[in-house]
């Protein structure tokens, strides 16, 4: 009964590699396809150990003969909980099966899944790699019903698991019940790349009329179990023989180490000092000597000083005079003119302004960690919270100098850091790999308050450069805008870049795609009423990089919603401010410049019309005619990213006497196309906006001209829950749009052009900065 | 060596004096609901209940316990079987009130701050069986600070908070 059964589903190739008496399961695994730039991926991840790949019996997808069903991703849910519940929706609708069938849900880990890439992008445009594994696993479970009922595959039905034809009915546990089945699906790209892995191909999928498990309101099913203190955090994981660790890291951002402070024995007898280049760690059996002793190696510890940064007072003049923007290649959008000085040249009136967007913190609300165990054979297992396990695979293969062979991740929940890891490290893992190798034994590295902080990447700094000129009718006859920003994804290791050891390369203008110092137009144009437009991206090295001995500076890392935030927000508050100068009402403006009669000009219209109404907007040609100490205002902004169309209006309060401002109501009008989850989905816009709201209203970083300033929540406060507006989501379902767009993003970048535009309507003072903070509102006000 | 009152049992640790509770909760006793956010009593990710009272246990030391009692996050349904004379075995398969409303209302995003967030939740709703949206918002932005949430769950925990209050009256009836 060893007789090999090759049956073609659609490119994917479903083999029966005999038959098993009990047991069996059928294990959708995946194969590589295509030649050239494929083949090598191929012979790559065919032959690294600790990987599923298409010669092993692991899989994607696992369907048991008790009729459950075991589905697997590289992507690390961090709180977007879209691998707990939309994944298992769109696996359940692809396979007809019940939601509940789906019930273990594997992720992140390097040797437990398939496909690598980072915690973004989760709907992947409408076809994440799941939605495709499912769509194949389908075929050939249809395939295999086909002949067990003895009828031809078009005459079979499949309801909740249960396959029927020819009068007969059975469970797709009974129908690969003492089979062992493996398909083969095709699958392109770099495992260990950023972007990982993306099955291939174009297998039947069901018809989103058909649909009955996406769309509703499915528990995410990892709440329950942090709610009762029953899930494992990467925070919980020990191991035997293990030892805390803590970090000294350097004075500044360019300190090399002069001299190591001694360790006072007798006070920590079992503490030890690990130095390698300028990384410097204590590790001690338990984690209060672990802390204690570093505070003493670090108090007595000798490190050169270093001035290289301009210092946050001085950071708009840097990057306007002296960072370099010459050798890094100028971008432009799709939809931009090379020259729309024409039509500028002749409009009836003008706007010129430039837009500052500050550094800003991930800030996740545990500090990083990992524990990493060097194994004397060479195996290295790290046990981390990582939205990108198999990038930082690569990234410590090559700090190592060895295979990623050698290297397993496991990820587990851990505290969000919207981006911070996407690249492959959280920054904890490289310094515990270092140390558990220096001391041979499990380390745990726990970052404190300050380090993270501290020596953390942020997410870049920016400015834009708008020339808006408006015709006789109020239109926009040109549009023109010059962003400029500093490279955007250092995935460095710090602790390897401290230590001297083996790293890619810092972010430059020769680097491709993620690397890279280009800043590439990330928002995209919605208002395709107007034409002459000029969207140009302007990038740079990372500031204090290039004199930081330790080649550090402020070191740079995508933050949710990345380089659009920085993009999006500069554009919207000057179209508030181009609609003031056409004496427009801000909404009506917006809608008059999308296009009519597309699809997407439409989607535009129908998500500024849907906040319009739901908001209570005043429409009006005039701004706020509030006088007294409290000045109230209205402020709109729009955006379209990830398939998905947004509309926000903020309504606040100001007090000019103090410029405090209080958010009052924001409201979120989304459409992504088809709603997976609403329940999820309005939880990930509500959070999104409270994060948007702290964005503008506080966060800055701070930094002299050594290093970063900011150390904790006293110098970088976040929203508190009494300050919070009130919050409406109106959830636009489209299912005739066919697609599912990401919503776990881009409600972070909303709020800041709709609190600006705001303040701009409360006070007829614009500020072109953020944060909104109180002394910088006052001086606007006084201005 | 110490011995402290947690979750209802006496516990024998190791540790020295200074040491902070949370240090002593997750790596000798592996309660591990307090987490480690910022070490400074700045956020709340660590709270527990001493006595009743919602304490920072990152900055609390072994030597502060003394003999008051250890709440943590693990010990509220065995708390709340207490506090309503269930039998003991209830809090096995139940959990506290406060926690059910969390997963009712899928509050949670990453999760990393809600331990802190349900023992405040736990610490009010003993003292006021139904707070107003105004006494929420006081609750967990007063004290020694603020407890905060970087993925902005607060619309939802306000909602949790009201949820899990109308099943602690219902309960009381």
């Amino acid at each position: 009964m060893n007789s090999q059964n090759h049956t073609s589903v659609y490119g994917a190739a479903l083999s029966r590699r005999g038959f098993v008496k009990t047991g069996g399961a059928l294990l959708v695994g995946f194969g590589m396809a295509g030649t050239g730039v494929l083949e090598k991926t191929a012979k790559a991840a065919t032959t690294m150990r600790n990987t599923l790949d298409a010669s092993l019996p692991e899989s994607w997808i696992e369907i048991h003969p008790d009729n459950t069903i075991l589905i697997r991703t590289g992507k690390s849910d961090f709180g977007q909980s879209t691998t707990f519940t939309a994944y298992r929706q769109i696996v359940a609708e692809e396979l007809n099966a019940s939601f509940d069938a789906i019930t273990t849900v594997v992720m992140g880990d390097t040797d437990r899944t398939p496909d690598g890439s980072g915690a973004f992008d989760f709907l992947g445009s409408g076809t994440p790699n799941i939605r495709k594994a499912a769509a194949y696993t389908y075929q050939a479970l249809l395939d295999l019903a086909s002949q067990r009922l003895n009828v031809p595959k078009n005459a079979i039905s499949v309801k909740d698991g249960v396959v029927s034809g020819g009068g007969k009915s059975m469970t797709y546990g009974e129908l690969i019940k003492g089979q062992q089945l493996k398909l083969t699906i095709p699958v392109k790209g770099d495992l260990t790349s950023p972007m990982g892995l993306t099955v291939d191909g174009n297998p039947p999928m069901k018809a989103v009329k058909d649909y009955t498990v996406i769309g509703k309101s499915f528990r995410n099913s990892v709440t329950a179990l942090k709610v009762a203190a029953k899930e494992q955090w990467a925070t919980d994981v020990r191991l035997p023989d293990m030892l805390h660790g803590r970090m000294v890291h350097p004075k500044s951002l360019g300190s090399t180490l002069v001299q190591v402070g001694t360790l006072d024995k007798s006070k920590f007898p079992n503490a030890q000092v690990v130095v390698k280049a300028n990384l410097v760690g204590v590790v001690a059996p338990t984690e209060w000597e672990a802390i204690k002793a570093a505070e003493q190696v670090s108090a007595s510890t000798k490190w050169k000083d270093w001035k290289g940064l301009p210092g946050h007072a001085r950071l708009f003049d840097f990057l306007r005079r002296d960072a370099d923007w010459t050798t890094t290649k100028v971008t432009q959008s799709q939809k931009s003119k090379d020259d729309v000085s024409s039509a500028m040249s002749g409009a009836a009136k003008k706007l010129t302004a430039t837009y500052q967007m500050p550094f800003i913190k991930h800030a996740p609300l545990g500090p990083t960690m990992a524990m990493a165990d060097v194994r004397k054979d060479g195996t290295v297992y790290i046990y981390t919270h990582n939205q990108n396990p198999q990038a930082l695979r690569g990234e410590i293969a090559m700090m190592l100098s060895t295979q990623p062979d050698n290297i397993i991740v496991r990820t587990f929940s851990g505290p969000g850091h919207y981006g911070r890891s996407n690249g492959g490290n959280a920054g904890a893992e490289d310094e515990a790999v270092i140390l558990s190798k220096a001391v041979g034994r499990p380390v745990r590295v726990q970052w404190m308050r300050p380090d993270d902080f501290q020596w953390s990447t942020q997410s870049p700094a920016s400015m834009s450069d708008v020339e808006i000129g408006l015709d006789a009718n109020g239109k926009i006859a040109a549009y023109q805008i010059d962003h400029y920003m500093p490279a955007m994804q250092d995935d460095r290791p710090i602790g390897a870049v401290l230590a001297g050891l083996p790293t890619m390369a810092a972010p430059n203008e020769k680097g491709v795609f993620i690397g890279s110092t280009v800043n590439d137009i990330q928002d995209p144009w919605v208002y395709d009423g107007a034409v002459n437009i000029a969207e140009r991206g302007h990038g740079t090295y990372q500031v204090g990089e290039h004199s930081s001995p330790l080649t550090v500076g402020l070191r740079d890392h995508s933050l949710r919603t990345p380089g659009q935030f920085q993009q999006n927000y500069p554009r919207e508050l000057a179209i508030t401010e181009a609609a003031a100068l056409a004496g427009a009402d801000a909404i009506q403006f917006r809608i008059d410049h999308a296009k009519a009669g597309s699809t997407d000009g439409e989607r535009a219209i129908n998500v500024l019309k849907s906040v319009r109404d739901a908001s209570g907007w005043e429409t009006r040609s005039t701004r706020a005619s509030d006088s007294g100490t409290v000045l109230r205002g209205q402020g709109v902004s729009l955006m379209f990213r990830s398939a998905t169309y947004w509309a926000c209006v903020a309504q606040i309060s100001v007090t000019p006497a103090t410029g405090a401002i209080t958010v009052e109501k924001v409201t979120v009008a989304v459409d992504p196309g088809i709603v997976v989850n609403p329940m999820q989905l309005k939880r990930q816009v509500e959070g999104g906006t409270v994060m948007g709201v702290s964005i503008t209203l506080f966060e800055e970083l701070q930094f002299d001209e050594s290093g970063i300033i900011t150390r904790d929540w006293r110098t970088y406060p976040i929203l508190k829950m009494s300050e919070i507006p009130e919050i409406k989501v109106v959830l636009l379902n489209r299912p005739e749009v066919g697609t599912y767009g990401g919503g776990s993003e881009a409600a972070n970048a909303l709020a800041a052009p709709a609190i600006a535009g705001a303040l701009f309507d409360a006070t007829g003072k614009i500020l072109r900065r953020l944060p909104l903070k109180p002394e910088y509102v006052q001086a606007a006000l006084k201005a | 060596m110490a011995t402290i009152l947690v979750n209802g049992m006496k516990r024998e640790v190791q540790a020295s004096g200074d040491t902070p509770l949370l240090y002593v909760l997750r790596n000798d006793l592996q309660l591990t609901g307090p987490q480690f956010g910022c070490g400074l009593a700045q956020c709340g990710a660590c709270s527990v209940l001493l006595d009743g009272k919602e304490i920072r246990s990152c900055t609390t030391t072994l030597t502060a316990v003394g003999t008051k009692e250890v709440t943590t996050l693990e010990g509220l349904p065995a708390r709340w079987a207490h506090q309503k004379g269930l039998p003991a075995a209830e809090s096995e398969k139940t959990l506290h009130p406060v926690q059910q409303a969390w997963i009712e209302e899928q509050v949670p995003l990453c999760g990393f701050c809600q331990n802190g967030m349900m023992i405040k939740a736990t610490e009010l709703l003993e003292r006021n069986a139904s707070p107003s949206v105004a006494d929420i918002k006081t609750a967990f932005s007063t004290g020694v600070s603020a407890h905060l949430c970087r993925c902005g769950s607060y619309t939802a925990i306000i909602a949790a908070v009201q949820f899990a209050a109308m099943q602690m009256k219902g309960a009381a009836r």
